[in-house]
């Protein structure tokens, strides 16, 4: 390159690291200094893409996941499966998707899950120190903002995220999409992995501003059940958390093999109408009745 | 991913003392993770005494199954008499062998009871490598599992109704690990006595 | 992408597909019928390319049709079914008709509908509700929560008014003009389905919920 070089030195050292070695201690630093991206090595490979490829087939991903989140009148509804896939095999039926961040912040888990457990779990380093530095809580779009930041900064290097940020903070109920490719999104309602088509579709026709607690938490439990029903890669059991002006509770936990008897108990053969509201054989009935009588006339 | 593992599918046969039991789950997959029904039997009825269960990519399970009945029915027809179930593994071993070179992506499992009552099974590879054994045998897109919870709950010569439990367990527990199968499933035991009964699994649906 | 799906009633059955031919990134028309009329009691939703979707509907319709010259009677919907799934079958090993169907009917002797559900690699299923490609996938949840046994034809609109807003909504590019036929033992009945103003209501809500969180703050 010719011509003037321009000094991008002031690049090199992130925000929080120049302004906390100010006057914080050495024992920040060292927790400071791990959430840098140069503390991970590249390895030593010419192809590093290749190499991640390869690399890839060893870790546990967590591909097969539904996890939704929206926002109504009363707070926020947090729901997610609890299957944890690898290929065709299910590692397991009780992994725990909703990551508590800190009382205030949930995030969820989809994709990679030792990435999502890692840099969430990061973010609740860094949202307790904006805390101690602050002396106020971080709000949800600065958290999510820090976790996107993140993220971005690995872009390409083969991190795979889908998360929702959820939280309470000044400004009433907040909710992020935030992504490994770095997308992040503001929004009133969200779903995200392999079911999530499913759970769209009971979500989106269910939804109102003005549900109750109980309401939009029932739908969020129903809508993750029907993915987990038509989604091979979803299943386990489906946990519901409620994020509310005091912070977050969980409101439900229910194993989907007794969730769908539940919902679907053994019908009487015989009594199916009353029972399931089919109006079809009334409605016959009463064209055929019309019918007759516009024939006499 | 395979082919093979397409639509999703697991198959189990056992044997006992005067009978014999067949097993199969009840998914329809498409797209690999897309469940299409969960009425879905991979068993088909060959005459009273003989079951065949296909895995595998449901077209070829369809029109293997069509075309083993077709066979089958012919056979009837013309010398009077059912066949074995030893005689028609061999005939779907031919069948599977007919297409050696661009296969049927189906893996059959036969059972049934021959005219003495004695049980006999079956299980081959898609070109139709025949193995039949004296215990179980199981087909589908988990073997491992299936194999497994197999190979520690079943006993010899049980009668019909333990029979059903037994393959019942190891059916419901085999797919616990899979994404693929499940969402209920259907068990025929075919008895010397008694006749046959056939009854539906509940199961996780998930 | 093609979106389309169906369900059966309490003595009909229903089909809806979109209108629009695309290529690539194109839309070519918005006034295509993607729902074949087998016979009077038979029909056919196809989705896929579009030579393919044609030549297998117009084949499919000339041999059910040619079935009822030659032998003096109806194929019923089983076996066209049966007839529909062993041509995908053959084909699939001599390149494949890439043609995802639905076929709906209504069986005189039964006295009942029918609904099979066929993909390009010559699956074959009866079922109650099914839906093809992406679309489809947002109509599945929807039918398990909302699909109940005989539903009258109100009830029928009604759903397919949830499946249509709620694709609309979701799939990128999706159509708003659809098809929506219904098969009985009359015959076959043709709805244009325009989903603008549902799109709109739906838009409006989303609107609406924007507005009150923001009062909320």
């Amino acid at each position: 390159m010719n011509g003037p070089t321009l000094d991008f030195s002031f690049l090199d050292a992130t925000a929080r690291g120049s302004m906390a070695s100010k006057h914080v201690d050495e024992s920040l630093d060292a927790i400071d200094g791990n959430m840098h991206e140069c503390n991970f090595k590249a390895p030593a490979v010419e192809d590093f893409e290749g190499f991640q490829r390869e690399v890839i087939n060893y870790v546990k991903p967590n591909h097969g996941t539904t996890t939704l989140a929206f926002i109504f009148e009363h707070g926020i509804v947090v729901a997610v499966d609890s299957r944890a896939s690898q290929g065709p095999y299910i590692s397991s039926q009780t992994v725990k998707k909703v990551i508590e961040i800190n009382p205030f912040l949930l995030g969820t888990m989809a994709g990679g899950a030792a990435d999502c457990q890692f840099w969430q779990r990061n973010l609740g380093i860094q949202c307790r120190l904006h805390e101690l530095e602050n002396g106020k809580r971080i709000t949800v779009r600065a958290a999510s903002k820090l976790l996107a930041n993140t993220l971005y900064s690995y872009k390409g290097k083969g991190l795979s995220m889908g998360t929702m940020v959820a939280g309470w903070d000044l400004n009433g109920p907040g909710l992020y999409y935030v992504d490994s490719e770095g997308t992040r999104l503001k929004g009133q309602r969200f779903s995200v992995g392999s079911g999530s088509l499913f759970a769209y579709g009971v979500l989106d026709q269910g939804y109102k501003w003005d549900l109750t607690v109980e309401e939009a938490c029932e739908l969020g439990r129903r809508a993750i059940y029907h993915a987990t029903f038509r989604d091979a890669f979803s299943g386990g059991t489906v946990s519901v958390y409620h994020v509310g002006a005091n912070g977050w509770t969980k409101v439900t936990g229910d194993d989907v093999g007794e969730l769908h008897f539940s919902y679907y108990p053994a019908t009487p053969v015989d009594d199916v109408d009353a029972h399931c509201g089919g109006e079809g054989k009334k409605e016959a009935e009463a064209r055929a009745a019309t019918e007759a009588s516009a024939m006499e006339t | 991913m395979s082919i093979m593992s397409y639509n999703g599918a697991a198959v189990i046969a056992m044997t006992g003392k005067d009978c014999v039991a067949i097993a199969s789950d009840l998914r329809l997959g498409i797209n690999q993770n897309q469940t299409a029904a969960v009425d879905y039997s991979k068993l088909h009825k060959i005459h009273d005494r003989l079951y065949l269960g296909l895995t595998g990519l449901i077209a070829d399970q369809l029109t293997l199954a069509q075309k083993l009945k077709f066979k089958h029915d012919m056979y009837e027809l013309r010398e009077n008499r059912v066949m074995s179930p030893k005689v028609f593994g061999a005939v779907v071993s031919a069948t599977l062998y007919e297409k050696r070179f661009s296969p049927y992506y189906t893996e059959p499992v036969v059972a049934g009871l021959d005219a003495d009552g004695k049980p006999y099974i079956t299980s081959m590879d898609l070109i139709g490598a025949d193995a039949s054994t004296d215990d179980f045998v199981v087909a589908g897109d988990n073997v491992e599992s299936l194999f497994g919870v197999c190979e520690s709950f079943y006993k010899r010569d049980l009668d019909p109704e333990a029979l059903f439990e037994v393959i019942s367990h190891c059916l419901t527990s085999g797919v616990n690990r899979d994404c693929l199968s499940g969402w209920g499933g259907v068990v025929t035991v075919v008895t010397k006595g008694n006749g046959t009964f056939t009854r539906t699994l509940k199961s996780r649906m998930d | 992408m093609d979106v389309v799906f169906g369900f059966v009633g309490y003595d009909f059955a229903v089909l809806v597909a979109d209108r629009a031919a695309t290529q690539q990134i194109i839309v070519q028309k918005l006034d295509e019928d993607k729902i074949v009329e087998l016979d009077s009691t038979k029909i056919m939703a196809l989705s896929g390319p579009k030579g393919d979707c044609v030549a297998f509907g117009e084949y499919l319709r000339a041999n059910v049709r040619l079935y009822r010259l030659k032998y003096g009677h109806e194929l019923d919907v089983s076996a066209t079914a049966h007839y529909a799934r062993n041509e995908l079958a053959e084909a699939l090993r001599s390149g494949p008709y890439q043609v995802n169907c639905l076929l709906a009917g209504f069986d005189k002797l039964k006295n009942e509908p029918e609904l099979h559900f066929m993909d390009y690699l010559a699956t074959c299923h009866r079922v109650n509700t099914g839906g093809h490609g992406y679309g489809g996938m947002f109509c599945l949840s929807l039918f398990d929560k909302h699909w109940v046994p005989n539903m009258s034809r109100a009830q029928a609109m009604d759903l397919v008014d949830l499946c249509v807003g709620e694709v609309c909504e979701r799939l990128v590019t999706a159509p708003t003009d659809y098809l929506v036929k219904i098969v009985d033992k009359n015959g076959c009945e043709t709805i244009v389905y325009d989903a603008t103003d549902r799109l709109k209501k739906r838009r409006d809500l989303m609107a609406d919920v924007a507005a009150r969180m923001a009062s909320m703050n």
